[in-house]
């Protein structure tokens, strides 16, 4: 996590987007009082720093009964990162990470049926070689969830490529 | 209004595509898609009213200043944990608060620009909030894979 300094063009860009990505160069720049090539030109450049990307979050109705759970794993200290990257190829997982606490990996899974999280948790996670507990924690109730804030990886998309969008 | 939509074959298809490209034009998912600019832009325009899709800017932690990601499992008592996961949500460092089963009764997200913030946070935010027990806070090292496409989705003002 590098320090990366950005301007007050960049923080207004950031804000304007993350309400709606759908909303053209030109519209950006008359709001913003700049020339549509800057627009572009630093949408540009946040893309390819990995600052940001662009995405369609649907809501819990796309996936009906969409339910998150935590998945807390105890893998031997040396084999971490090794049983991380594993975790993190398994398809419904969608956030890993290696911390520092009780356990050394965190992972988290949207999931239908608790027999997907099963699955997920008891079947396919604990079997990594090198995890030796699994504990799951479901979430019951969503009082805050911020999409629009997260770590932009290697497997996020990047390809938005910040042409004009039509109204 | 909500409860009554549901996603057919071609929303599906149009949000896959705004998945790889969000800032794709109606006339570039229309062509991929073998239909009309009008009908992509409608069927947008009916999951963003419907408050079920919203295509936005995802911003890394990196972009706000935010150096540390850590996750805090909080166990609450004499107060319901709602009540309690109401006033943590109320800080903008925490920007997930997840009410629990198991072990623990709250799971919440925090970031902070670096570990000196923490000072702030515990000693003048957290300790505001009545009902918490015990705290076990976990800090990400390393982020190997974070990507939610589906979340709640607030109304649009």
């Amino acid at each position: 996590m590098a320090t990366i300094q950005l301007d007050d063009l960049d923080r207004q860009l950031i804000e304007l987007l993350a309400k709606d990505a759908r909303v053209s160069n030109r519209k950006i720049a008359t709001e913003l009082g700049v020339t549509e090539g800057t627009v572009r030109g630093r949408i540009k450049r946040l893309q390819q720093e990995r600052l940001i990307t662009f995405t369609a979050i649907t809501g819990l109705q796309m996936a009906s009964n969409s339910r998150l759970a935590f998945i807390w794993v105890q893998a031997e200290v040396e084999r971490t990162r090794e049983v991380a990257r594993q975790i993190a190829e398994i398809d419904p997982v969608n956030a890993v990470m290696i911390t520092m606490g009780s356990f050394n990996i965190m992972a988290m899974c949207l999931f239908e049926e608790l027999d997907d999280l099963v699955e997920v948790a008891s079947d396919k996670i604990l079997a990594v070689p090198g995890v030796h507990h699994v504990e799951t924690s479901i979430a019951v109730k969503t009082v805050k969830y911020n999409a629009r804030v997260a770590k932009i990886t290697e497997t996020s998309p990047i390809e938005g490529n910040g042409t004009d969008s039509d109204e | 209004m909500k409860n009554d939509f549901s996603f057919d074959e071609t929303d599906r298809l149009i949000v896959a595509e705004l998945r790889k490209n969000g800032r794709a034009t109606n006339q570039q998912i229309a062509e991929r898609l073998g239909l009309t600019a009008t009908t992509v832009s409608s069927r947008i325009r009916r999951m963003e009213d419907a408050n079920q899709l919203r295509v936005v800017a995802v911003s890394d932690f990196a972009a706000h200043g935010y150096d540390v990601l850590m996750q805090l499992a909080i166990e609450v008592d004499s107060r319901p944990a709602s009540e309690v996961a109401h006033e943590l949500a109320q800080f903008p460092e925490v920007f997930a608060v997840h009410i629990v089963t198991g072990r623990y009764d709250i799971d919440a997200l925090l970031v902070l620009h670096d570990f000196t913030d923490m000072t702030h946070f515990v000693l003048d935010q957290l300790s505001s909030i009545r009902g918490i027990r015990k705290i076990t806070p976990s800090i990400a090292v390393d982020i190997l894979r974070y990507k939610f496409d589906v979340a709640p989705i607030e109304t649009r003002d």
